[in-house]
């Protein structure tokens, strides 16, 4: 490690760089509280740093919360205490949810650190700012390329859909919640019926009874609802359907706990985001999620991005798997059809809902389709009203 | 920090190390997470270690309640007495039956009961395996190092415990249960750190084999493999070769162990496609 000194060596307010350190952290997009500010300026009370890697260390154990936003506290930290650092490497894509596995976290070696008196303001703004333009982006620019998808999701053209079935949806995903097949849980609950004796109940009953047994307490295996996990296609050729599904998405992970991924071009898990209050509120905030809206679309990538990062964890694990999806895929259909044979050994079912499937001159030919295929348990529709019962059947089915 | 810890054998870098330091001194409970095989458990362990203090481990899992991690009334003791005062004719208060005495403390408890003179470690492991109603069990231990039980009133640690909270990602934890903790992500380490390592865990190791297997190891990750290997692979690889006798990885003594590191049959394909040799030497 190289043991670059602090800039200004001259007694510090720990307390007052901890709070201005942290409110640019807080307003580059990582929720830092400040209670977790206090713990930072804490931290440094307690082991004052004698280098800028001392530093890091200390402000990333204390402020950042969360793998996800490790990228934000790297830029920020580099801005105010790395000197200059080349903007081109905190461009573009945040790192994708699913954590990397290779190579280093840490910020640049610093050898010239490089601070005047006051903290820079950090110029990118958390979200992806997608396709920025070459050179430093103003913070104008860059708020505009992160507003920009909100707005053209706000423009998408969903006239289509009536009201009622737009209510239709959200019922929808709250009746998924009772449909979703149980699987038995690893509790046990009372019940008079149940085929095991509960010793331990038995007993605690008995001193009711002078130490004698008197009545057998039985009990059986607890059911649980089975996970549901929603994976939507939100690439251009699924436009007219992405605001809807998107409601599908939004009342699942409300009512049945499910959980919520978007993709186009790659993975962005949407379960937190829709878990807002207000419907009109998550949808937007969705939307700023998902930078790669009506892009291409990499289906085979995006489920391996999902088999890595969350799949293989215990996400899938035993879940209904629900991709809504056309099916077209600029990828590679060896990689969708190789993610499809890993997700199916994971998934309890895998769910197949395709608008296209409606029109009746329509053959699953499309190179990612055709390679899904033998991976599906259910293949529907979902276009349509009617057809999201079918929806719903076959997350049912046991 | 460091270096106490390496004189314990678990060689940490800086982030780990701070990581520790502050989880001990602030205190704070402290929430490690990474990749499946990169020293979370070990961390606590070592910190422990360190510390010469008790390491007290709960092991989460699914259906984990309050009877299994923090304290269960002992009832077949507590008959015993019903029984035994009823042959002798004497009579048993309710406050007989309920205390200490019958009381039988799971790691929760014990972690708070602990007399020093040195806080224990307290490990809870693999937290997003439990319930998320569990989480919420746990704000009071990890907040106040409290237990409150009914039927005894509140019990106060004189040495709060250091609490290091394990996580593999499994599902998000609850944000209450995260802003009352530092956090720490624990990167694979390099290949002259995982080299340290193995020579630290496999002292029968040349150094030679050490380090053929650590840059190995981070071959293997280079490649498109479902699990990627971490550091306890890579530890049970050099003791599989040094079990075989090998002193060298060559591209047989890959062949015939390469089950030790890589536990998919696509990963096996995978890298028998890219070949042994590559394995061993990288060429």
């Amino acid at each position: 490690m190289i043991a670059a000194p602090i800039p200004r060596p001259a007694e510090p307010d720990l307390a007052d760089i901890a709070a201005r350190f942290s409110a640019l952290v807080r307003a580059a997009g990582a929720a830092v509280t400040p209670e977790r500010a206090g713990r930072f300026a804490s931290a440094m009370a307690l082991a004052p740093p004698a280098t800028v890697d001392d530093l890091y260390w200390l402000g990333r154990v204390t402020l950042v919360d969360d793998h996800s936003t490790i990228a934000v506290f790297d830029r920020v930290f580099s801005q105010v205490f790395g000197g200059l650092v080349d903007p081109a490497d905190f461009r573009g894509d945040v790192p994708p949810p699913p954590p990397p596995s290779k190579g280093s976290t840490r910020p640049p070696k610093q050898a010239a650190p490089g601070t005047e008196g006051s903290l820079p303001e950090p110029t990118a703004s958390t979200s992806a700012t997608g396709d920025s333009s070459e050179g430093e982006p103003s913070a104008h620019e860059s708020l505009t390329a992160v507003l920009s998808p909100e707005e053209r999701l706000r423009h998408q053209d969903f006239a289509k859909l009536t009201a009622d079935e737009l209510a239709d949806l959200r019922r929808l995903g709250d009746r998924m919640a009772l449909a979703a097949p149980p699987r038995p849980g690893r509790r046990r609950t009372r019940d008079p019926s149940g085929r095991e004796l509960d010793v331990r109940a038995t007993l605690r009953r008995s001193r009711r009874t002078g130490g004698e047994p008197m009545v057998a307490v039985r009990r059986r295996r607890r059911r649980r609802p089975r996970r549901v996990v929603l994976i939507c296609d939100i690439s251009g050729s699924m436009e007219p359907y992405a605001r809807a599904y998107l409601q599908l998405l939004m009342s699942g992970v409300g009512a049945a706990r499910a959980e919520a991924f978007v993709f186009a071009t790659r993975l962005t898990r949407l379960t937190r985001t829709l878990r807002a209050a207000n419907p009109d509120a998550a949808l937007e905030k969705a939307g700023r999620a998902a930078p790669d809206w009506s892009g291409g679309t990499r289906i085979g990538d995006s489920l391996k991005a999902f088999n890595d990062g969350y799949g293989r964890r215990g996400l899938a694990r035993g879940a209904v798997m629900v991709v809504l999806s056309d099916g077209w895929d600029t990828g590679d259909p060896g990689v969708l059809a190789r993610e499809m044979q890993r997700l199916s050994r994971l998934a309890f079912r895998i769910v197949w809902v395709n608008p296209r499937k409606a029109s009746a001159d329509y053959e699953p030919l499309t190179g990612g389709m055709a390679a899904a295929l033998p991976y599906v348990d259910a293949f529907v529709s979902g276009h349509n009203r009617t057809a999201l019962d079918e929806v719903l059947a076959a997350v049912a089915s046991p | 920090m460091r270096s106490a810890l390496e004189s314990v054998g678990y060689l940490a870098d800086e982030g780990i190390a701070t990581a520790l330091f502050c989880a001990a001194r602030l205190p704070q409970p402290l929430l490690l997470e990474g990749e499946a095989g990169v020293g979370k458990t070990e961390a606590a362990k070592a910190l422990a270690d360190v510390l010469e203090t008790p390491l007290i481990r709960l092991q989460c899992y699914e259906g984990i309640d309050a009877a299994e991690a923090l304290y269960e009334w002992n009832f077949p003791r507590q008959l015993l007495a019903i029984k035994v005062s009823e042959a002798g004719g004497r009579t048993l208060s309710e406050d007989d039956l309920f205390g200490p005495e019958y009381l039988i403390a799971r790691p929760l408890l014990r972690a708070v009961e602990h007399r020093g003179p040195r806080p224990a470690v307290l490990l809870i492991d693999e937290i997003d395996r439990a319930d998320d109603e569990f989480e919420a069990f746990l704000f009071e231990l990890l907040g106040e190092a409290t237990v409150t039980i009914p039927e005894l009133g509140t019990v106060r640690s004189s040495h709060p415990p250091i609490a290091v909270l394990t996580s593999n990602r499994t599902r998000d934890l609850h944000d209450a249960l995260k802003r009352r903790c530092l956090y720490h992500w624990i990167d694979y380490p390099d290949v002259q750190r995982t080299t340290a390592i193995i020579r630290a865990r496999v002292p029968a190791a040349s150094q030679t084999l050490a380090a053929q297997v650590a840059a190995a190891v981070q071959r293997l990750r280079s490649l498109d493999v479902q699990k990627l290997p971490g550091v306890a692979e890579a530890i049970n690889w050099v003791l599989a070769l040094d079990l075989l006798g090998l002193r060298e990885l060559d591209e047989r003594a890959v062949e015939a162990t390469i089950g030790s590191v890589l536990k998919y049959r696509e990963d096996l394909e995978l890298v028998i496609g890219r070949g042994a040799a590559w394995v061993a030497t990288g060429s």
